[in-house]
């Protein structure tokens, strides 16, 4: 007994010890991991591979037609993991940026909507209510100018236009009812928004926009309205659903980030 | 001593065809003024020429195709077109009993029965790939042999005008619609008595056709890149037993060729990788594709490549797509055969429009793929066709002959059966796309050599969603002085063709795909007449266009109307030297093009082979101002049409003239720009969930797909919201367009390439 509590105590049993229980778990896991080299061409390649065939071919593949598919399978296979040993993968943005959407819809099949009722969406409604109030609305007409464009030409033909001369005389006359301020800022520029929603109404006006200058006139301001919470019910869930799942995924992306170091470095001047 | 040549149009086509190194030869340009002919009478006539079966890679077999363009849709001529190369498949058999017919029962096998495991089997000839009973039978085999007694038959026994043609494998290219219709569709057949029962024997079509197909089969295997069968059309390599064909062209290097194979007796280039000049290789066989239908059916061919931007630009080491200057080699060896394109593709429902994607082409030599030319198609149309200012500009500012058409490209409805409305792929024949084709038959019935005529007039508009369905669009000389021409007297003529689904006949007038030859000074007064047909069109959609949703506008997807017409202006300057800097350049690739942003860079990145400046919308069209169009009721059949007119004051210079329409205005977010423009196809093209940027907010009642936006949609990245994609991306976006009308100002550029 004395001998064996000696033993016990012997630094180089611990070290043997220890390394035979790592070496155990190891063998264990590895052994449970896919081997990279052993390919399995099993049930679920023929049935991707059948899927696939019918819906461009209009019928399941014969035997002869599965064997190729199976062999064009394999052979993809084997690209795709020389490729994985090569690193290919690295630095390509495109395969970066499919790895990031299947990591995130990993992440999004974890996250769940919390119980709701109308009080709460009320609430959310009108905490964000200025993206359903309805915006001021602009109704204006655009003359346009065949040809020549310039600032000088398209002058002249704002002067013609208040003086009585018909909207459409030159190449055509557009008109807009009720276009809102995002829509005038992405089809012509903020600088044209700016000018035309605090123009006159009534009078034709050169207007700069991203494109050059337009002969615009505005007809009419339809001032904003509140949003009432009814009516738009089922697009404030959706809204409310999209937003609490996206703070939900961020939460969850934060925590992964939890495991990690990162060193933030100055930015380049 | 010396030559001299005149810079004039004539002369610069002609010397095309000495500078031109083989690729190209003179186009017939001959051009005479003022003799009238009268018109043989015509009516405009919507038909596909672009569709695939169980033949080659479509879902349905021929019958049930023919059923749903002719019945369901309702076109007046059609032509069936699958891919070049082979099939295992044997396409004769039918579906069900609807589609079952004296001739060719319902058997108890259905389409996707291979050749070889029919009853009784048919062996498939040639070179033979595949293991039985799968074997690949050659395209120029089911032509011959089996598509073309079907089609036959059953445009005999239906009496509807059909025939057979191919999308060809293009060699150094991608594919092209076309087809050679010799021999088929014979007058005899008027008076034939169809068989009440059919052939039963091994190897042979249930109808012993009276006509053939025997030229278009010829055409595929002499010069279909993926005919890679050497048989000669034989029963096998070497038997001596069969067609015998030898594929050369009168005048070409044919045997001296390096590309020839003497055991095929045509043209196989090959080699692969950087330096192989594979693509520039097969583009001259594709040169002597077209010299070939030239020389041998000169007026019973035709040859469009389609969907031309979708594989990118073109590729000397491989085969991806076409630049400008291979439009112009292929119309400069034949213009009366290759007088177009199919720049509108089919594909209109899929996840990315037409099939047109950003990175989607492997290229030779790249380390990246290669955008589609131009990323995306632009409201369903490719950059060339779409881009005012573009390739097809530049080519219709050369004077050429060269016109716009759509094609459905018709394959599967994707996640959908054949028989569902919704689709995630495609449309079917007439279903969306229409080519509109004046044909003029007179008394007699539709047959393909009038269709085809009709086709190389380029008097065709192309209209989706049925935006429109007739359309009179004319152009007249007015001279100052007691005789000028009153503008109502030209509108009066537009009406007159357009009620009547015709064109016009007056002297000093013409319509599309034909030219005006004026004096110096003369006003040019332009009339259109169209109607936007009443009722609901094909989309089975019945809620609100969530693009017009989006600028207050409340409007069925099912019920479209047309906002505006665009008179485009372009102005003509000749036929461009081959072998000039300007006639050949390829379009801004990738980024250079569609920005990241979605966004294009504009004309100033396209090299001036590919663009022409001078083309610009002149005049927009619409019920506003002082002089809007107007609306009246047909005499005929009390039909709502819209009539409008424009002067064109003292042309001086030689020019075109061209219209688009659309159910969008101007400034409709991510549908078209401030000028009206359709802008790119990217935000609703669903391959890419993170950019489709047009909610679609109707809800579906829980019996119908069809009265709020449908499940199928794309849902935005990251939002439970779906958005405008797929079938509903199609309707929503709605646009026609019209072939040019020339006008040729005496002393200005000559309009070579039209009569």
């Amino acid at each position: 007994m004395k001998q064996w509590k000696l033993w016990a105590r012997e630094p180089l049993l611990h070290f043997a010890a220890l390394g035979a229980l790592l070496f155990a778990a190891d063998h264990l896991l590895v052994g449970r991991a896919d081997d990279p080299r052993h390919i399995v061409v099993g049930a679920a390649v023929d049935a991707e591979a059948s899927q696939l065939f019918k819906a461009s071919r209009g019928h399941a593949p014969t035997a002869e037609e599965l064997a190729a598919l199976r062999r064009v399978w394999l052979d993809n296979e084997v690209l795709y993991r020389e490729g994985l040993a090569l690193q290919v993968d690295k630095g390509d943005t495109a395969i970066r940026e499919r790895v990031i959407f299947k990591a995130l819809s990993v992440v999004d099949a974890n996250v769940k909507l919390p119980p709701f009722d109308d009080a709460l969406l009320r609430a959310w409604f009108e905490k964000n209510r200025s993206k359903y109030d309805e915006p001021p609305r602009f109704d204006f007409q655009e003359a346009v100018l065949g040809g020549d464009a310039s600032e000088a030409a398209v002058r002249a033909f704002v002067a013609a236009l208040n003086a009585g001369t018909p909207g459409d005389a030159q190449a055509g006359l557009r008109l807009f009812k009720g276009r809102p301020h995002a829509n005038l800022v992405q089809s012509y520029g903020a600088e044209l928004a700016q000018t035309l929603e605090a123009a006159p109404v009534g009078l034709w006006q050169l207007v700069a926009s991203r494109d050059g200058p337009r002969a615009l006139r505005l007809d009419a301001v339809h001032a904003a309205q509140p949003a009432a919470f009814e009516p738009l019910r089922g697009v404030v869930l959706q809204d409310w659903t999209d937003a609490v799942m996206a703070d939900q995924r961020s939460a969850a992306v934060r925590t992964l980030a939890k495991k990690y170091t990162v060193k933030f470095e100055a930015t380049a001047p | 001593m010396s030559i001299h040549f005149s810079r004039t149009p004539l002369a610069l086509a002609a010397l095309a065809v000495i500078g031109a190194t083989s690729l190209a030869t003179a186009p017939t340009t001959a051009t005479a003024a003022g003799v009238a002919i009268a018109k043989t009478p015509g009516k405009y006539v919507a038909g596909d020429f672009h569709n695939h079966t169980t033949c080659s890679d479509g879902s349905i077999s021929m019958q049930k195709l023919v059923q749903k363009a002719t019945v369901q849709w309702g076109l007046d001529w059609f032509v069936q077109a699958g891919h070049g190369g082979s099939g295992n498949r044997n396409c004769t058999l039918a579906e069900d009993a609807s589609l079952a017919t004296p001739a060719y029962p319902l058997t108890a096998q259905g389409p996707a029965t291979t050749w070889q495991s029919s009853t009784p089997a048919v062996a498939p000839k040639g070179l033979v790939s595949g293991t039985a009973p799968s074997q690949n039978m050659w395209r120029w085999q089911s032509i011959q042999e089996f598509q073309y007694p079907l089609i036959e038959y059953l445009s005999a026994y239906k009496n509807v005008p059909l025939f057979v043609g191919i999308e060809s494998v293009v060699a150094g290219h991608e594919h092209a619609s076309m087809s050679v219709i010799n021999g088929q569709i014979p007058l005899s057949l008027d008076t034939a008595t169809l068989p009440t029962s059919p052939v039963i024997a091994a190897n042979t079509s249930r109808y012993t056709a009276l006509g053939n197909a025997t030229a278009l089969a010829q055409w595929e295997y002499c010069f279909d890149r993926n005919d890679t069968d050497t048989s000669r059309g034989n029963t096998a390599v070497g038997s001596g037993v069969g067609n015998n064909w030898n594929c050369s062209v009168t005048g070409s290097l044919n045997a001296a060729d390096t590309s020839w194979s003497a055991t095929a007796q045509k043209l196989m280039p090959s080699g692969s990788g950087v330096g192989s000049g594979l693509g520039t290789k097969g583009h001259l066989k594709t040169v002597e594709a077209i010299k070939w239908m030239k020389e041998n059916h000169p007026t019973a061919s035709y040859y469009v490549p389609a969907h031309l931007e979708r594989a990118g630009p073109f590729n000397a080491d491989g085969n991806n797509g076409f630049n400008v200057e291979h439009l112009r080699n292929f119309n400069n060896a034949a213009p009366n055969i290759a007088f177009g394109f199919e720049t509108q593709p089919g594909h209109g429902a899929s996840s990315d429009r037409g099939e047109y994607a950003v990175l989607r082409n492997g290229y030779t030599g790249s380390s990246t793929n290669v955008d589609s030319v131009g990323g995306t198609t632009y409201g369903g149309t490719g950059v060339y066709g779409a881009q005012v200012g573009g390739v097809w500009d530049a080519l219709l500012g050369e004077g050429r002959a060269f016109w716009f058409f759509a094609s459905s490209d018709w394959h599967n409805r994707g996640s959908f059966g054949p028989d569902d409305r919704r689709s995630t792929q495609d449309f079917q024949p007439g279903e969306y796309q229409r080519n509109y084709t004046m044909v003029r038959n007179g008394a007699d019935k539709l047959r393909p050599q009038t269709i085809v005529n009709g086709l190389r007039t380029g008097n065709n508009f192309a209209a989706s969603g049925q935006l429109i369905d007739r359309l009179g669009f004319i152009a007249c000389a007015s001279y100052p002085g007691l005789a000028a021409r009153k503008n109502a007297a030209v509108e009066a003529l537009a009406v007159a063709a357009a009620t009547h689904n015709t064109d016009i006949d007056a002297s000093e007038c013409a319509t599309m795909g034909e030219k005006l030859i004026v004096r110096p000074g003369a006003d040019i007064v332009v009339s259109i007449v169209v109607r936007d047909p009443a009722g609901a069109n094909n989309s089975p959609y019945t809620f609100a266009n969530p693009s017009l949703l989006q600028v207050g506008i409340i409007q069925p997807l099912n019920a479209p109307v047309l906002d505006h017409i665009d008179l485009v202006r372009g102005l003509v300057t000749g036929y461009k030297t081959p072998g000039a800097a300007d006639y050949a350049g390829e379009w801004p690739r990738n980024t250079a093009w569609l920005q990241a942003d979605g966004t294009t860079t504009g004309l100033a990145a396209v090299p001036a082979a590919a663009k022409n400046t001078s083309a610009a919308v002149i005049k927009t069209f619409n019920g506003a101002g002082a002089t809007p169009w107007v609306a009246f009721n047909s005499g005929v059949d009390n039909t709502g049409f819209l009539k409008m007119t424009y002067r064109i004051p003292a042309v001086k210079a030689s020019q075109y003239v061209r219209l688009r329409g659309s159910n969008l205005p101007a400034s409709v977010p991510f549908e078209t720009d401030a000028n009206g423009n359709p802008l790119s196809d990217v935000y609703t093209n669903a391959s890419n969930l993170t950019r489709l940027a047009i909610p679609c907010t109707t809800v579906h009642t829980a019996a119908s797909q069809f009265d709020g936006c449908p499940d199928h949609l794309g849902v935005k990245t990251g939002t439970t919201q779906k958005h405008v994609s797929y079938d509903v991306a199609a309707w929503a976006d709605l646009w026609f367009y019209s072939n040019p009308i020339f006008v040729q100002v005496r002393d200005s550029a000559v309009v070579a390439g039209v009569r």
